[in-house]
Parts: structure tokens; C-alpha cells; sequence
């Protein structure tokens, strides 16, 4: 995923240097913190203290992101965070180019409810993201009509999956949300369609894994096992959802991780050419009332949240790609969940004839 | 019994600051606009607008009470302090206000949603306990009624244990607590006591 997003970068910054119409010209600083969470805010600090760059992209998990804030806060940088996460945040040192909860979870749920059914099963990694998005899905899944038959959590990086398996064989969910991360996740996905071969039910045409964070980056950890099944997210590279040509689909990103570091870039190179000091006091002013070209459309920045307007998409699994299964565009970001309206994504609470 | 709801219901909210003019003032409006919130600051009063408000934060360091259009430590709704100098009088001042949660100054980033989210919390639970108090209160207070509706009841021959078990039964067939059907039953006994006498006269 790490290197999804460096790719993205590096081809932006390729493209904007190669731009003849485009004053400027960007010298990439990098510091590799290899996931070792405590050399991010010790990255970050030297990145700012060392070079002019203040303006930095990276961080994948959100224990990263929320690691280099007091040093971005304390130096003056900003970050531009080209990953999904939780939500429930909105720091000015921080521009969220990838999804929040109303561009991913939201509207997983009420496209699979009235297609899947609403009773879910919920799993994670003992992590925040896990937490907060499972969190959010209880509330959702009631508001669907439907019911929490189980919530899961294993720590980072465990991979026996059985008991898992056997409760969700034993509670027969509609779908499961998938919160897992990394490795864990390739073993229940895996151990899943094993399951699936004992009993039909389990298939994705009948009861889907969910997932909000699953990109192409991980599709050939989980080839063969992971077809059929949703993902959520702002972009996926579907030749035939956008009408792209071969030329074109080979020059599109691969996953929407190297879409919003391209995304990054592209914004913050116009912004840059308008004004070459511009820090994060000078972002909300030049957010507002405006768009950035980007792979993933035109998008806006809300300059008070700071959170990008994007696509919303599900697709489904096939193969190593994604076949698009639903888009709408122009979601605007609400990290907080504040304009979240039950009646409106669920339809209003069934009234039961009574006879 | 209704289900907690996990996602905070805050967009819309009105939130008023009571704070001179300061960045700490644009840090908190900041905060509560990407939240989702309506916010307003104003000093050194609080409008009459501010009591239809759903969440006041109020500066300690500068603050009276005098500035809030409610009796001090009967707020209408949630209150967040704001506290600079932590001197043990101004403390004081914002408890006596009874303030639900407090934001220390300077206020940077972050800290507002968590004090949001305490200061609704404790001030829903204040005010359930506080309901319930009442309620108990008012029943304390109809100790005497109750000896007296025992008392009539017994009047008819009854012994005082069945006489109190009559009025137990007589609360659950009008499907009310104890203490409103012995206020009825003693109503009841005065009105016959009257007709009694009209018929004397």
C-alpha cells in the first residue's frame, strides 16, 4: 500500500515536472520509516527541519497519521493523507485526499442491505480502524433494518481464522464486514471460501464480504479466493465503468491509493503555482471555491474539514481487478458523520401491517 | 427502551462561545464548524438567542455570573469551560457554574468534539438524576397522605396490614403509584365526609 502511494507520487511529481505549462519544478525528499511506528514523527520532523518541503504525503494506518501531527502542529507542516480511514477528525495540518465513513462505509451498507439483506457479521483487527468503523456499521446495520449477529476482533497480523469462520457458519449472516487488515485479512478471505465450498451460503452472490480499505494493491494476495466479494472505495481501475482506452487505462493509476498520492500532488502543485509559500494557513483560503484536476475527476476540498469531494464506488472482485458495480459522483467529505440521516439512506423504519 | 445511537447526532447544533475576541475563539469556531456545528461568539454577555443554544462554552479567566441569562448553575444545556489560569478561585467560579467539561487554553486542534460528546453526557445524566430526585422527593412527600389513606381505609373494619394491602391493589387497578391513589382515596373519604353533612343539614 506504501508503495501504491510512493508510485502515485512519483509519477505526479514526474508529470508536473515534465509539465511545460507548469512553473514549477518538485524535488521529492523522502524518508522511508519501513512501518516501524516509532520513526514516523522522527521522519517527519527531520523532513521539515532539514529541507524547505512543508508539505508532506504519506502515512498509511491511522496510528502513523495520528504519530506525526505534533510534530506537523510544532513545525508547520502539513500532511496530505492519501489513504481511507475511520473518520472523527479534521486536523488544519492535514489534507484527507482518500475516504472517510459517509464515502465508504455509508454507502456500502445501503447498497447491500436492500440487495443482500441487513444482518451482519462483524470482524476487525484489534486496531482503531477496526474499532470505529465496526462501531459506526452496529448503528448502520440497526438503521438497515437489520442485525449485528457477531463482532470479531483478532490482533495484528494473526492468522488462524477458524473460530471465526465457525461462528460466522453458525450465525449465518447477510454479509460480513470485513475490518481486518493485512495478513489477517488474506487468511479469512481464504479460509472463508473454503467455507464457502461446504455450503453454499456462504458464497459471495449470497452473503459478501464487505471490505472499505481493499484495493487492488492486495488483489493477488487473495487471488482465487477473493472473487465475488465488495469493496468500497473512491476509484478503481475499471477500463470499462470510466470508457477508457487502452492508452488511457495503461497511463490510469492502478488502485485509488496511487490515485490520491497522484491526487496530492496534482492539487498541491496548483496551489504551489499560484502562490510558491504557500503553508497550511494559506490551504483553506486556497481550497474555497474551487477544483483540482486529478485522476479521480475534478475534486474540491472542503476548506473546513479539509477533506476532498469524491467518487464513491463499489466493486467487485474479479481476478486481480475490480468490476465497478455502482458510482456516484461528487460525494462531499462529512467526517463527523453530522449530516448522517437514517430516513434518507434507509428508507423510513418499516410500519408493520397488524391484522 | 430506545437504542443509544453510536453515530453523535451534532450536525446543526448551535453552539455559542462566551470569549472576547482571541485566536483561541477561532480555534474552538473552527473546530466546531468542521464538526458540523452552528457556532457564534459573543462577549461579554450572552444573547437571548443563546438560551435556545446546545452548547455553551464560557471563558473562566474574565467570566461572571452576571454575563448568563439563567441563575448561576441552572444552564439549560450543556456547558464546556474554558479554563486559562488555573487559579483555585476561577476553578471555583466555572464549578459553580456547573460547568459538564472543560477545554484547557490555548485551545490547538483538537479537543472539542471529546468535549462535546462528555459535556452532552454528563449533562443528560445531571438532568435524569436530578428528574428523579424530584420524583422521589414529591413521593416522600405524600408519606402523610398515605397514613391517612390507610387510616380511612381501616375506618371500614379492616386491619391496618390489610387496609394497606387494599391500597396496594387499588394503585395497580388504576395503574397508578402508590402515593396518587392514596391522595384519590383520601379525596374520596372527604367528599363522603361532606355529603354526610349535607344530609345532616
Amino acid at each position: 500500500m506504501s508503495d501504491a502511494c510512493r508510485a502515485g507520487a512519483l509519477s505526479a511529481i514526474a508529470a508536473v515536472n515534465q509539465d511545460a505549462a507548469c512553473p514549477l519544478e518538485f524535488v521529492p525528499v523522502e524518508r522511508d520509516p519501513g512501518g516501524n511506528i516509532d520513526r514516523y514523527a522522527a521522519g517527519c520532523a527531520d523532513i521539515l527541519a532539514t529541507s524547505n518541503a512543508r508539505h508532506i504525503i504519506g502515512c498509511v494506518t491511522s496510528w502513523s497519521r495520528k504519530e506525526v501531527i505534533p510534530t506537523l502542529e510544532r513545525a508547520g507542516g502539513t500532511l496530505w493523507y492519501a489513504c481511507p480511514y475511520e473518520g472523527f477528525e479534521a486536523n488544519e495540518h492535514v489534507v484527507y485526499m482518500h475516504a472517510c465513513p459517509n464515502q465508504h462505509l455509508v454507502p456500502m451498507i445501503s447498497y447491500v442491505a436492500p440487495r443482500f439483506g441487513a444482518n451482519g457479521f462483524l470482524v476487525g483487527s484489534n486496531y482503531i480502524w477496526g474499532w470505529e468503523t465496526n462501531r459506526v456499521a452496529r448503528d448502520l446495520i440497526a438503521d438497515a433494518g437489520g442485525k449485528v449477529l457477531g463482532e470479531r476482533y483478532l490482533p495484528l497480523g494473526e492468522t488462524d481464522v477458524s473460530r471465526l469462520i465457525a461462528e460466522i457458519e453458525a450465525t449465518r449472516p447477510d454479509f460480513i464486514l470485513n475490518n481486518l487488515i493485512g495478513t489477517s485479512s488474506y487468511a479469512f478471505i481464504a479460509g472463508y471460501a473454503e467455507l464457502a465450498r461446504r455450503d453454499p451460503h456462504f458464497g459471495p452472490e449470497r452473503c459478501p464480504i464487505l471490505s472499505c480499505n481493499l484495493t487492488e494493491c492486495e488483489l493477488s494476495a487473495i487471488a482465487g479466493v477473493g472473487d465475488g466479494h465488495l469493496s468500497a472505495g473512491p476509484y478503481f481501475h475499471d477500463p470499462d465503468a470510466h470508457a477508457w482506452s487502452d492508452t488511457v487505462s495503461a497511463s490510469m493509476p492502478a488502485s485509488s491509493f496511487e490515485a490520491s498520492a497522484y491526487a496530492s500532488v496534482c492539487a498541491l502543485a496548483e496551489i504551489l503555482a499560484r502562490n510558491p509559500t504557500a503553508q497550511w494557513t494559506d490551504l483553506p483560503k486556497a481550497f474555497a471555491g474551487r477544483t483540482f484536476q486529478s485522476p479521480l475527476g475534478d475534486i474540491a476540498i472542503d476548506p473546513q474539514t479539509q477533506h476532498a469531494t469524491l467518487p464513491v464506488q463499489i466493486g467487485r472482485i474479479e481476478g486481480t481487478a475490480f468490476r465497478t458495480v455502482s458510482l456516484s459522483k461528487g460525494i462531499a467529505p462529512d467526517p463527523y458523520l453530522s449530516r448522517y440521516d437514517r430516513n434518507a439512506e434507509f428508507g423510513r423504519p418499516g410500519l408493520r401491517v397488524v391484522s | 427502551m430506545s437504542r443509544i445511537s453510536r453515530i453523535p447526532n451534532l450536525g446543526g447544533a448551535k453552539a455559542f462561545v462566551l470569549h472576547r475576541p482571541h485566536p483561541n475563539v477561532q480555534a474552538i469556531t473552527r473546530q466546531l464548524s468542521a464538526i458540523g456545528l452552528d457556532a457564534a461568539d459573543c462577549w461579554p454577555e450572552l444573547p437571548a438567542e443563546a438560551l435556545a443554544a446546545d452548547f455553551v462554552f464560557f471563558d473562566t479567566d474574565l467570566g461572571f455570573d452576571e454575563q448568563m441569562p439563567w441563575p448561576a448553575g441552572q444552564a439549560p444545556m450543556p456547558l464546556i469551560a474554558l479554563i486559562g489560569s488555573e487559579a483555585p478561585g476561577r476553578i471555583e467560579w466555572a464549578l459553580s457554574q456547573k460547568a459538564d467539561a472543560q477545554l484547557l487554553k490555548p485551545v490547538g486542534n483538537a479537543g472539542v468534539y471529546s468535549a462535546l460528546l462528555i459535556a452532552r453526557q454528563a449533562f443528560e445524566a445531571r438532568r435524569r438524576l436530578a428528574d428523579e430526585i424530584a420524583a422521589l422527593e414529591a413521593r416522600v412527600a405524600e408519606r402523610q397522605t398515605i397514613v391517612r389513606a390507610v387510616t380511612a381505609l381501616s375506618a371500614q373494619g379492616f386491619s391496618d396490614e390489610r387496609a394497606y394491602a387494599q391500597l396496594r391493589s387499588l394503585a395497580m387497578g388504576w395503574q397508578v403509584n402508590l402515593e396518587d391513589a392514596a391522595r384519590r382515596v383520601v379525596a374520596m373519604t372527604q367528599e363522603e365526609g361532606s355529603d354526610d353533612q349535607s344530609h345532616r343539614a
